[in-house]
């Protein structure tokens, strides 16, 4: 830390490391937005991604991809493939509420949230963010044990390698750094592409899909938890976290909007590419009857391998396998963001592990008792992967409540409000994710109102 | 190197961040907390009302982990 004395103001001003790593990034931005030209423009393209990148290809995890994975193998090709389309196209409207907060108040998530609606709602909403992450951590785990017990890996080294994975990550001590090797991680997700042209699915039952939304799924119990899960795998609370804090972190600002957009639809674009992309490599299981309840990453992998033969199969465990490190990574990063942002403690990927022992404390002791917990023998971890989405979406409504309260509250974020077309939409989504978690409700607790709704 | 000269070098340091960031970036400004906004009626009901729908719905969802794992 660094530290002058200027004589005109006789006040200490005072520089942190984190201060000139973020400026050193901000210059950069600036040179190149000073340029013009197709180049230059591009740079400037490069230079801001991420964020969005980042959180739409984290959330695409480990319990979401086995979400979609057994979408494909239960419905197989039809409604659901528009259905996740629409799911990433909330999740677009959400996240882009996000970078406008980060880029106008240069505050992350919770830190706003305890500030501007005190701690009684700040706790709330931090201990609904604790369980979730956790949770999730642990089905990401999960994942990535099943992914490498394809290859034969003991589940010991396969979590010693995630945790190995995820120290690297950390170890530039920059965010700039940690931004770009993630994101090369997570655009391995996009192996679940090539992965659906091997099984050479029917484009026009693909087309025909698209175009009518059917076949319709039967309405019954599994499909209101498959429809939950679907939706749980798009929005989730710690995106809303995650992704206004790593927009601080990078040092946007609201000249940066335009490029956060469109980070964020580029992120939601692969993100959906790689969802539909598992669905239909699944599909074929439908198609030959293969029951996949209960199935994990491992399961799948090996139930396709007489379809798409052992590297096909090999890429799909695989892709499991980053699907829960990358998440493993992003997922513990919001929480010490979230921790550090309340506790006033310094939190940034650009700190040095002597500034920043509480943040790096915080995100390896949550992977790593995450991980703890998978290696338990005997636990009912299934239970965990199968309603971790589910929690997720039932979450989502008071997290998003508070960002809708943030997003238009005029005196943190000035002339950049919510639009009138952007609050109907995000009223929109809060209302349809309510709507899913009560019909889930009564699907458990009252089946007789659930069958009198034509439910089965 | 002198006091002078690490005194000349630190002022470079801190105008180049200075402007390179905005005002509001700088670690040092975050540490002003910004005002506590108070929450209407209507706000407070809605709140309320998801925290209660919330602690009910992970009921239901524990119940449903409890048959299951019957």
């Amino acid at each position: 830390m660094k530290s002058v004395t200027t004589q005109s103001e006789q006040e200490t001003l005072v520089i942190t490391h984190e201060d000139i790593d973020r400026a050193h990034d901000r210059a950069r931005v600036s040179q190149a937005r000073a340029r013009r030209g197709f180049l230059s423009q591009t740079r400037l393209l490069w230079l801001l991604v991420g964020p969005g990148v980042l959180v739409m290809l984290g959330e695409n995890d480990g319990p979401s991809m086995l979400s979609y994975a057994a979408t494909g193998a239960k419905y197989g090709i039809g409604f659901f493939l528009p259905f996740v389309v629409l799911t990433f196209c909330m999740a677009v409207v959400v996240q882009e509420m996000t970078v406008r907060l980060g880029a106008a108040t240069h505050r992350g998530h919770a830190e706003l949230i305890f500030e501007r609606f005190g701690p009684f709602w700040g706790w709330f909403s931090l201990i609904d963010l604790g369980i979730g992450n956790f949770l999730t951590l642990i089905t990401e785990f999960i994942a990535i044990r099943a992914g490498l017990g394809f290859f034969g890996v003991p589940p010991w080294i396969a979590i010693l390698v995630a945790l190995a994975v995820l120290y690297i990550a950390l170890m530039s001590h920059r965010y700039w750094t940690w931004e770009r090797t993630t994101m090369a991680a997570a655009l391995f997700n996009l192996v679940f592409i090539p992965v659906a042209l091997m099984t050479h699915p029917s484009w026009p039952t693909v087309g025909h899909a698209f175009a009518t939304w059917q076949p319709l799924p039967g309405f019954s119990k599994d499909t209101v938890l498959i429809v939950l899960a679907d939706i749980g795998a798009t929005v989730t609370p710690w995106m809303l976290f995650f992704q206004q804090s790593a927009t601080v972190d990078k040092g946007m600002t609201t000249k940066d909007i335009r490029f956060g957009r469109f980070d964020t639809v580029l992120g939601a674009g692969l993100a959906t590419a790689a969802a539909l992309g598992t669905i239909i490599a699944t599909a074929p299981l439908f198609a030959h009857q293969m029951s996949a309840d209960n199935f994990e990453a491992a399961q799948f992998a090996q139930a396709l391998q007489p379809i798409i033969g052992h590297f096909g199969a090999a890429l799909f465990a695989l892709g499991m396998v980053e699907a829960g490190i990358v998440a493993a990574i992003t997922i513990s990063t919001s929480s010490a963001y979230a921790f550090g942002e309340v506790t006033h403690k310094p939190h940034s990927l650009n700190l040095p592990m002597g500034e920043g022992k509480s943040f790096y404390a915080v995100l390896t002791l949550c992977a790593a008792a995450a991980a703890a917990i998978v290696l338990i023998p005997g636990l009912p971890l299934v239970y965990v992967v199968l309603l971790v989405n589910v929690v997720a979406v039932l979450a989502m409504p008071p997290a998003l409540v508070f960002l809708f309260m943030l997003v238009n509250d005029k005196e943190i974020m000035g002339d950049l409000v919510s639009p009138l077309w952007a609050n109907i939409l995000s009223t929109g989504v809060v209302l349809v994710l309510t709507a899913a978690g009560v019909l889930f409700g009564i699907s458990i607790i009252a089946p007789n109102i659930f069958a009198a709704l034509g439910g089965k | 190197m002198t006091n002078k000269d690490d005194a000349n070098e630190l002022r470079a340091d801190q105008s180049w961040v200075l402007s390179s960031l905005e005002h509001d970036q700088l670690v040092k400004a975050k540490k002003h907390k910004i005002p506590r906004r108070r929450l209407k009626g209507p706000e407070l009901l809605v709140l309320w009302g998801l925290r209660i729908y919330l602690l009910f719905m992970m009921a239901v969802v524990s119940y449903q982990v409890w048959i299951a794992a019957r």
